[in-house]
């Protein structure tokens, strides 16, 4: 019993590791959401190319639209078939070799790697929408884009929360990954307090915990958030 | 007012309209009749290019909407639209739905187009619902509200698609109802029905469809009382 207090004291107190945690947490939180707005920021510019593309009228040609399409297609495509690892090491040691700023490579990495799955996410949800919504605004005389950001798009967003939270949950938890670049988050600071107190079960039960409770804020807001936007379904 | 010229539609081989060439004067209500899969639908969407055709040309008052120059947004305008289902705008309440098309197109002011809206809904007794969402409202209710939406617009010509198709039987005639009022007051309306009992009462012409074409065509009185086509012959002794 003594020697388990003495581990936790070790592991937690002792020289005030509790701050490597708190700081830990920063980072990973840091990481993850400005991965997160960049993620989302691509992944809508992705999906509307890659929709408005689809539902051109067919025998119309737009030479522009057709070449973003095939890129936007080929970035879906490498960055969901490679590891997000791998892309980090890439990033880090061959793309960004010179840079010192590890935390500013991670959060790059990850918003490309995010925004590739969340622009597949929002074009699942435009496709989601009843084409009915679309044709109705259409035979008003409404413009495409004016159609898409009055009537499908809040749809859409309303029909992929889910969907997005649980993106926001995967990455949170991805970003663990970044230890092996060197950044000093929330897992590579279990790793520094186990190197020196040579005990593994209470920082990592530790941080398992922290990002379990991480997890649970974040999909409690995503349920709050939810339930509001489902105002126009009451019946 | 609208002309159409030899139109063809095809769905990659499946030709769906085999040369259709129609003449809609200005107040002539028109109902299409036929069977299922007989291109009615796909015929009355091409009116207003929501099914792009295949060939052939459709002239709305005098300008071209196949050509690729006209700016289509602008013809839609004045040709209203009702669909089957209704497609009242899930995340707009009612009063949303009525003044967004108005208002974002610079037609109206906001104010000005919820008094519109408010006028409109009164004429369809439904001037309670304007803060209801379309979940909340019934199937006729929804329809009607459809309808007034695109009135909204001030169209010259309404289209309607089946718009007692989809409806529970007790709530046919109150859209009808609308339809009819509607069509005293002078719109030009091109109905796609199995309603009958409409068609004979309140259509000017009535076209009998099949197969992609235009099999017959004449007053009520002609192809209700005599149909000379022996398809028309057989699908009006299945319906009536």
């Amino acid at each position: 019993m003594e020697k388990i207090q003495h581990n936790f004291y070790q592991s937690f107190i002792e020289g005030g590791r509790w701050q490597m945690y708190l700081k830990g947490v920063g980072v990973t939180l840091e990481i993850a959401v400005f991965a997160l707005i960049i993620g989302i920021v691509l992944g809508i510019l992705v999906a509307l190319v890659r929709t408005s593309s689809d539902q051109r009228r067919p025998g119309t040609h737009n030479a522009p639209l057709s070449v973003l399409n095939v890129i936007c297609k080929i970035y879906v495509t490498v960055i969901r078939g490679t590891p997000v690892m791998v892309q980090l090491l890439i990033m880090y040691s061959v793309i960004f070799m010179q840079s010192r700023n590890s935390i500013g490579v991670a959060v790059l990495t990850f918003g490309i790697n995010s925004g590739a799955y969340v622009s597949e996410i929002i074009r699942s949800g435009i496709m989601s929408v009843d084409p009915g919504q679309m044709e109705a605004a259409r035979s008003l005389g409404l413009g495409y884009r004016q159609a898409m950001q009055h009537v499908v798009i809040p749809q859409a967003i309303k029909n992929i929360l889910p969907a997005l939270g649980n993106e926001l949950i995967t990455l949170l938890k991805d970003t663990s990954i970044v230890t092996v670049i060197g950044v000093r988050d929330l897992t590579k600071a279990a790793q520094l307090i186990q190197g020196k107190t040579y005990q593994a079960l209470f920082p990592y039960f530790g941080i398992a915990a922290i990002y379990l409770v991480l997890v649970m804020i974040i999909a409690k807001l995503i349920g709050n958030l939810e339930r509001r936007m489902r105002a126009s379904d009451r019946r | 007012m609208i002309d159409v010229k030899d139109l063809h539609k095809s769905f990659g081989n499946n030709e769906v309209l085999c040369g259709i060439t129609e003449h809609i004067d200005k107040g002539e209500k028109v109902v299409i009749i036929g069977p299922s899969g007989s291109g009615k639908s796909t015929f009355l969407r091409c009116l207003n290019m929501l099914e792009t055709p295949t060939s052939g040309s459709i002239l709305f008052k005098g300008t071209s909407l196949t050509d690729p120059k006209t700016d289509i947004n602008m013809l839609r305008r004045k040709m209203g639209m009702v669909f089957q289902h209704f497609n009242l705008f899930n995340n707009l309440n009612i009063m949303d739905n009525m003044t967004l098309a108005p208002v974002s197109l610079k037609l109206m002011t906001k104010e000005q187009a919820q008094e519109e809206a408010v006028r409109l809904l009164k004429r369809v007794n439904l001037e309670d619902k304007a803060q209801a969402y379309p979940s909340q409202l019934s199937g006729g209710q929804k329809q009607r509200i459809a309808i007034v939406r695109a009135l909204a617009m001030h169209p010259e010509v309404m289209l309607f698609d089946e718009p007692t198709s989809a409806l529970d039987p007790e709530m046919v005639g109150e859209v009808l109802e609308v339809m009819k009022q509607l069509a005293d007051e002078g719109m030009t309306m091109v109905v796609v029905t199995h309603e009958m009992g409409f068609a004979r009462e309140v259509g000017s012409r009535v076209l009998f469809m099949d197969g992609g074409k235009i099999a017959e065509e004449g007053t009520p009185q002609e192809i209700f009382g005599h149909p000379k086509n022996l398809r028309t012959q057989d699908f009006l002794s299945k319906v009536l």
